[in-house]
């Protein structure tokens, strides 16, 4: 199965998904045209690219591999309740006694078949009495892109024809397998087993052979582990009499919200969404969704968030079922319980979650440093949960810095000694300040990276003072350009930056 | 306001991944300010010292030699040695440092340098956190770490202070002046420069983020906030250090005291070799007579005892005896050890030498001027090179340790710079390029040394050169490149002292065991003037040792290098035939191009093929001329200037044995030496700029100047520039004529070997493996070509080396050795052979019972098809080895044992087809004696009307051909501008085919991916030289799979390669197995 979705390369072009390993960046899976280019999985990058300068190349995600696997395990369960994943990238169904349901087998898979091609996925179907198999049939059969089948009884002949590769077995064990002449399971199945078993290493090598010879064939019970259910974590009420009034849907809810907090508590878990659903009698329903700051179990917490929203819902003929949900839940340790419960303050945690709620995620923030030399850009807004990290220290030790720094800096004009002197006096919003104290320069160079590409910006460095007027105002301003450098980038130019 | 300052503080890029300049740029920009003397004051070592010495001394500025110690408990010091004995101190004190710490670390503490303190000046740096609040803790704390280094230092001490443009400059400087006043530390502006121009600050940031692992986006507050740490002028350090005016001319005081220089290093050599009573020269001379004796027992001849005379003349004139005398130490030590070696170099192919018996090239036989290579007015060392055997030179190098002591040996550096493709590598990652752009970029730089438009390659990487942060990142990078990265040990480049090594240069721990490295590498040490000896391994006299013990043991000749019968024609005949397959380095592609153009027909055409086929004469445009002369179609003629400016047969001399064609690098040195009057001075200017620095605008000046003085006295402009190109080409690698004879007497022995006893020298060649161009392979066939009969491994009757046995018919037939087993463990097969006695292995138990060795190298000797002497195949050995039993055998218990299990049922394994043999074959032993993969292919191939490499040696030039054959060597000249040479091999012998860059553009992924091809194109035909000029390739290695697997199904080849169609389950996929996926060995690719 290889992953084609997400990438902007057209399906014509040779594409692979790499991944770091010991011998440097390999391939992990190629695209048709990659593969038509000679290229395969475990190449190194390199050597690829010489072969195929043009290939295009990300990041192999074998944990989202994994989570669409496991999606698609889930949808398959149209067919059968009992399927799982097999290895990275395979799946297995046990339609047993639920293949007339579409029709008989042949037809089973050829709706499976069109359903995958339709989400993007190239697959191969094996189908045979026994697990493995149908494993064999679906990597080893010849016949083109048809599902391999075995009709029911026929499935030790199929096996016959089919290579050793075909029986699940470790590298090492097929290597010897070869290497003794042994391609096809006929050819195993031919040997006296007490032969056979001689040549192995082990006794646990030699009797992993036969068991997956047996199972193939059925001779021997496999156990299938069936995917279960995910832990889910679900409040719910239901109504004989439909309710009309949201008062009762508040009642409803607090009760929830306790119930669902109890459970999480008992499994240490916490949420960070939670999901109120409403379901009308004529089978309509409503949901309102939340996302909680940090990770919580706090019943009434939940209940204030969700109170604000709940008077959106119509009620519309009456609502007999109510569901409450964490969606995201996250292990969360227990906390001490307070003693105190009259008059005692909200967690700002909690506010948070209220001003976001109301006013939007991207409106509540918090303020963090960034490691930057320009002023303007030393600081950054951060999630609003982070509000306790602690600032990381700098370096080097720079002078104070404004407490108030102005969005653009404005222009001033300056009498100044040159070529680095402080400004002796200036203009700003027309007023004259004489100055009685200064300090400086500090120099901050562009951040020339910043700057690729963009040529009309100049490159000029900044010399900032700190600086105080007779009436004891403090200011930080800076000279824009060198008076050194004057002929390449201009006359320096002067601006006020922050006040103090 | 006229004002002086010296820079003391100077970070150079060999503070690796910390200073952003060369020290000639640093030196350069110092003049053009006019700084009055400049100090290189790297981190912990003196590796950069000799660089910014030459820079300095050709910019005329006085360099301050000096060292920035970092130290564990106490603060920064730079450190200035006063004359040649505080120097000696200073490299101790490194030394010390270094060989406690793991390569490439310093461990130094305060006491270490009171221990080394006197007469060297120290400045005391502030840490880069220190600030000048009183009550800021670390203030207080530099305060007492300062007065603790004033107490124990027995040496002036200043206090540095640099203008950081932080904005508190004014608050540091008059708080570090109270300071320094209070702990008696006078003040010392330095500026604590790291690069020579602002310009530079973006590259050093780059550096900052490789050195900290992150991208440019990343680094923060890591990088400097401005780019003030450049050089700064007199005037502009006076005018910051305005009211500390002292501080600054402080800084000439300092330079003026420290007046050494590392022109004073004189060379002292080692006196051991020296008898005492006796003077190295009255030595030398005694072993050169006794010497000429033992050469020459018939008498010496007249023109060889009048060259002895002349060359030791100059050897006292020059004082080089004890040079002489040590590298003939060395050579004794390696006679003693039996142990094959020759000499190469300069000063190698003298008659001296050769009665000392470093070399073995008779000088009656070879017209080597000594003096020509080394003359007085060139101030350069002599150079004498040792090869030894490959596989004993470690005995070598362990005599040279032990004779010397670590204290006076040691191997000189080299210097790792970054190359045009790590510069883009590290750069490209700074810069936050994805990895996929990256590799892509490296991937189309494949070999291209940066000679290409830049705009093309980036086009064929599939990226736009037009994107402005590309555009940077490869600006970037160019910059980047030349940086020295890293020291790394030089292969064998020894530096051997009189008094202590380590009081001349730092000398550090290797990264292998037992070895300590010097910090300069060999051209530090030449200009310098400093001596060393080259201690190399060589392949090929590992060979030719185990051909001439072969002879002696089964043909009865005792033969030594010097011994071999002298001008056989028969060796010639077959050289013109290009039949050199295994012969030293004339068996290369090329060489072997050349051998039937050049037809050499006595020692000294060798001495020509050898160094011919070069970048040096092939970029100068000189093969041509020297061909047509030599074929007489060319009269030959010899350059002259006009006559007003000199005898016009003034480069006659210079050119006369390669008949008016310089080919050789002493030759073009020459030319500027005679023809372009350059001066001792220059032409070593220009050696150096050729070998080491390839400083673009150094190289450009020499050019000009090198190509206006010859027109200005009267010569072709063409050929002037032709002369100067083929420089160009020597400096990347140089092939003088001194090396070439010594190459070429070996050239002359392996192939006189291989003419005259085939199978020893392949028998020779196989024990010394890896070594050469060719695989064991083509060795095997071309031995057997020539007649050999060659007997496959065989448990019963192979030794661990290859063997001579006696042949079916006459003479002696060739056993392969154990050693070509993959996997087999010498002393596994030794214990096998020991325990094999003289009774041959009856069958699979007594085997297991004697042999004494795991079941899994009796299964690699299975898979090896090695038990065919006792009757079974590969595939039924494996069978049975397989059924052994991991505990140890008892006899008595056997019978019981099998009760047990039950006895083992005869069972029929599938036939192993031949083809799987082979194919197997290839596998465990990387060749196969029982039939050629491509002979399995025939049938279909014959179908498809492709030739065999046989039938394209009889079509004519221009003829349409089909060739298909499994790739041997895969090359890509550096000279041969982008054009790819292929070797294929089938059944019938190789072909050779030609690449162009057009048709590589289409075919990229067979070129260099396939290891079966099949070749469309024409025949070019050059007299005995034949190529198929590819037009079109495909890639059948799919059949060599189908081989192996046994099937004969090559109609649809690609059926199980299909990824695609065939989804490959992961891990259990057959190609992923290592061992089916290589096939036949991967062809040898050099580029």
């Amino acid at each position: 199965m290889i992953r084609d979705g997400g990438c902007s390369a057209p399906p014509e072009a040779p594409f692979a998904l790499v991944a770091a390993g010991e011998k440097g960046i390999t391939l992990t899976a190629v695209n048709a045209a990659a593969a038509r280019e000679g290229l395969g999985s475990g190449l190194g990058l390199s050597d690829a690219r010489a072969r195929c300068p043009h290939l295009r190349s990300t990041e192999a995600e074998p944990e989202n591999d994994a989570r669409a696997l496991l999606k698609l395990a889930r949808w398959c369960g149209r067919y059968s309740p009992s399927l799982n994943r097999d290895g990275e990238q395979g799946l297995w169904i046990d339609v047993t006694g639920a293949a007339h349901l579409f029709g008989g087998e042949a037809s089973l898979c050829g709706d499976l078949t069109g359903s995958l091609a339709r989400f993007g996925f190239t697959a191969r179907l094996g189908f045979a009495d026994t697990l493995g198999a149908a494993w064999a049939l679906a990597r080893f059969a010849d016949g083109g892109d048809a599902a391999a089948i075995a009709p029911a009884g026929e499935t030790p002949q199929r096996l016959n024809g089919l290579p050793i590769e075909g029986l699940r077995l470790a590298p090492d064990t097929i290597t010897l397998l070869k290497r003794l002449g042994l391609r096809r399971i006929s050819e195993l199945r031919r040997l006296p087993r007490t032969s056979l078993q001689r040549r192995f290493s082990s006794q646990a090598v030699a009797q992993a052979v036969l068991t997956r010879l047996d199972q193939a064939l059925g001779e021997r019970k496999e156990p299938r582990a069936p995917l279960t259910p995910p832990p889910r974590y679900l409040a719910r009420a239901a109504f004989p009499e439909p309710l009309i009034s949201s008062a009762g849907v508040e009642t409803a809810l607090g009760q929830l919200a306790h119930d669902l907090c109890a459970r999480l508590g008992r499994e240490l878990q916490g949420t960070r969404e939670i999901a109120f659903t409403a379901y009308r009698v004529d089978g309509s329903f409503a949901e309102i969704r939340v996302g909680l700051s940090a990770p919580s179990r706090a019943a009434d917490h939940m209940v204030r968030l969700l109170d604000e929203k709940i008077q959106a819902i119509d009620a519309g003929f009456g609502i007999d079922c109510l569901t409450l949900a964490a969606s995201a839940a996250e292990t969360l340790p227990p906390e001490q319980d307070v003693f105190v419960t009259q008059g005692t303050r909200a967690a700002p945690g909690h506010l948070i979650d209220r001003l976001s709620n109301r006013l939007g995620a991207p409106c509540v923030f918090s303020l963090g440093p960034r490691a930057s030399h320009l002023p303007e850009r030393a600081e950054q807004r951060r999630s609003p949960g982070a509000l306790n990290e602690p600032w990381a220290e700098d370096p080097c030790p720079k002078p104070p810095r404004p407490l108030f720094l102005f969005a653009r800096p404005e222009p001033i004009a300056v009498v100044a000694e040159i070529p680095e002197g402080p400004p002796a006096r200036f203009t700003w919003r027309r007023v004259m300040r004489r100055i009685v104290r200064a300090d400086g320069p500090e120099r901050i160079a562009p951040e020339w990276w910043q700057a690729i590409g963009r040529s009309s910006r100049k490159d000029r460095p900044r010399d900032y003072y700190r600086i105080e007027d007779e009436a004891g105002g403090r200011y930080w301003v800076f000279r824009e350009g060198l008076y050194q450098a004057q002929a390449l980038t201009g006359v320096p130019q002067w601006y006020l930056h922050g006040l103090f | 306001m006229s004002c002086a300052y010296a820079e003391l503080q100077v970070t150079t890029n060999f503070s690796f991944l910390r200073g952003g300049s060369h020290a000639h740029e640093l030196a350069a920009r110092a003049k053009a300010l006019g700084l009055s003397a400049l100090a290189v004051t790297d981190r912990n070592t003196l590796a950069g010292a000799v660089r910014a010495h030459i820079a300095a001394k050709q910019e005329g500025l006085q360099l301050v030699v000096g060292a920035r110690l970092d130290l564990h408990d106490a603060p920064s010091l730079l450190a200035f040695p006063r004359d040649r004995a505080a120097y000696g101190r200073l490299t101790r004190l490194l030394t010390v440092g270094q060989r406690r710490a793991v390569k490439g670390e310093c461990d130094l503490y305060l006491t270490d340098v009171a221990d080394h303190a006197n007469g060297q000046i120290f400045i005391a740096l502030p840490p880069d956190d220190w600030t000048w609040r009183p009550a800021d803790p670390g203030n207080q704390e530099f305060e007492k770490a300062l007065r603790q280094v004033n107490e124990r230092l027995d040496a002036p001490l200043y206090l540095a202070a640099s203008q950081l443009y932080r904005g508190d400059d004014r608050s540091r400087i008059v708080a570090l002046s109270a300071l320094a006043a209070r702990c008696r530390t006078p003040l010392i502006a330095t500026n604590d420069v790291l690069y020579h121009e602002p310009e530079r600050r973006p590259l050093q940031d780059v550096l900052t983020c490789i050195r900290e692992k992150c991208t440019i986006l990343q680094a923060g507050l890591r990088l400097e906030a401005n780019a003030e740490r450049h050089l700064k002028g007199p005037d502009e350090m006076a005018r910051l250090f305005r009211g500390y005016e002292e501080a600054v001319s402080q800084t000439l005081e300092i330079a003026r005291a420290c007046t050494f220089s590392l022109d004073e290093l004189a060379y002292e050599y080692p006196d051991e070799p020296t008898p005492p009573g006796k003077t190295p020269q009255q030595h030398l001379e005694d072993l050169t007579e006794a010497g000429a004796r033992w050469r020459y027992p018939k008498g010496v001849p007249d023109k060889v005892a009048e060259t002895l005379k002349r060359e030791l003349a100059l050897i006292a004139e020059l004082n080089y005896a004890p040079y002489f005398l040590t590298v003939y130490d060395i050579v004794k030590f390696a006679r003693a050890q039996d142990i094959l070696c020759q000499g190469r170099g300069s000063a190698a192919n003298s008659a001296v030498c050769y009665c000392l018996g470093i070399t073995s090239v008779d000088p009656a036989q070879i017209d080597l001027l000594f003096e020509r290579f080394v003359s007085p007015e060139r101030k350069e060392p002599p150079d004498i090179d040792v090869d030894f055997e490959h596989e004993r030179r470690e005995e070598v190098i362990q005599y040279i340790y032990r004779r010397y002591g670590r204290e006076r040996a040691g191997l000189a550096a080299t210097v790792i710079c970054y190359r045009s493709r790590s510069a883009l590598r590290e750069v490209g990652k700074t810069m936050g390029l994805k990895e996929d752009s990256l590799s892509a970029l490296a991937g189309i730089m494949w070999g291209m040394r940066a000679s290409g438009e830049p705009d093309t390659y980036v086009r064929e990487a599939g990226l736009d050169p037009t994107d402005p942060l590309l555009q940077r990142t490869l600006e970037l990078a160019d910059e980047l490149m030349g940086f020295p990265r890293h020291l790394s040990q030089h292969v064998g480049g020894f530096v051997l002292t009189r008094g202590p090594l380590s009081e001349v240069v730092p000398i550090a721990n290797a990264a292998m065991e037992d070895r300590t490295v010097i910090e300069w590498d060999k051209d530090d040490l030449d200009a310098l003037g400093l001596l060393k000896v080259d201690v190399l391994g060589l392949g090929m006299l590992s060979c030719i040792h185990k051909c001439f013990d072969l002879l002696s043991a089964h043909y009865g000749r005792q033969l030594d290098l010097a011994g071999v019968p002298q001008e056989d024609p028969a060796v010639y005949d077959m050289l013109c035939k290009a039949d050199s397959i295994g012969v030293f380095q004339v068996e290369s592609r090329a060489q072997m191009n050349m051998l039937p153009r050049l037809k050499p027909r006595k020692f000294y055409d060798l001495v020509i093929e050898v160094a011919i086929v070069r970048p040096g004469p092939i970029q100068g445009d000189m093969v041509h001329p020297y061909l047509r002369r030599r074929d007489g179609i060319e009269p030959v003629d010899y350059p002259r200037p006009g006559p007003e400016h000199g005898p016009p047969d003034e480069l006659e001399d210079v050119l006369k044995k390669t008949l008016g064609v310089p080919l050789f690098q002493e030759q073009a040195m020459r030319i500027a030496i005679v023809a372009a009057k350059f001066s001792a001075e220059e032409a070593n200017q220009l050696r150096y700029a050729m070998a080491t620095f390839r400083r673009r605008g150094t190289i450009d000046q020499l050019k000009d100047k090198f190509v206006a003085r010859m027109v200005a006295r009267g010569y072709d402009p063409e050929m002037a520039e032709r002369c100067f190109k083929q420089i160009e080409g020597f400096g990347e690698y140089g092939f003088p004529e001194s090396h070439s004879a010594s190459f070429s007497l070996l050239v002359y022995v392996s192939s006189w070997l291989k003419c005259h006893y085939p199978a020893a020298f392949a028998c020779g060649l196989l024990n010394s493996q890896p070594m050469g161009f060719y695989a064991p392979a083509q060795i095997v066939r071309d031995a057997s070509e020539h007649g050999v009969e060659v007997r496959p491994a065989d448990l019963n009757w192979s030794l661990w080396d290859s063997t001579l046995e006696p042949g079916a018919e006459q003479g002696w037939a060739l056993r392969l050795g154990l050693r070509l087993v993959e996997g087999l463990r010498e002393n596994d097969a030794e214990r096998l052979i020991e325990r094999r006695h003289d009774h041959p292995f009856e069958n699979i138990d007594d085997l297991w019972r004697r042999a004494g060795v795991s079941r899994a190298t009796l299964e690699r000797l299975a898979a090896a098809d090695t038990f065919r002497s006792i009757g079974l195949d590969r595939r039924q050995a494996l069978w049975e080895v397989r059924a052994l039993s991991d505990a140890k055998p008892l006899p008595l218990f056997e019978y019981a044992k099998a009760r047990e299990t039950g006895p083992d049922p005869a069972v029929q394994l599938p036939v192993m087809a031949l083809s799987e043999h082979v194919v197997n074959d290839y596998q465990t032993m990387r060749l196969s004696l029982k039939a050629h993969p491509m002979e399995f292919l025939r049938a279909q191939l014959r179908r498809e009307k492709v030739l065999s490499c046989e039938q394209v040696r009889a079509l004519k030039d221009g003829a349409p051909v089909c060739v298909a054959g499994v790739v041997l060597v895969r090359q890509r000249p550096g000279s041969a501008k982008g054009v790819i040479f292929m070797t294929i091999e089938d059944e019938t012998g190789i072909a050779n085919a030609v690449v162009w860059p057009k048709v590589l553009e289409r075919y990229r992924k067979t070129v260099i991916g396939a290891r079966l091809v099949l070749i469309r194109g024409r025949i070019q035909r050059h007299e005995e030289i034949i190529h198929v000029v590819a037009g079109r390739l495909e890639d059948r290695s799919a059949w060599l799979l189908a081989l192996a697997e046994g099937t004969r199904d090559f109609a649809s080849p690609l059926a199980r390669a299909d990824e695609v169609r065939r989804p490959s389950p992961g891990s259990w996929h057959p190609s992923r197995h290592p061992r089916a996926q290589r096939i036949i060995p991967k062809s040898r690719d050099f580029h």
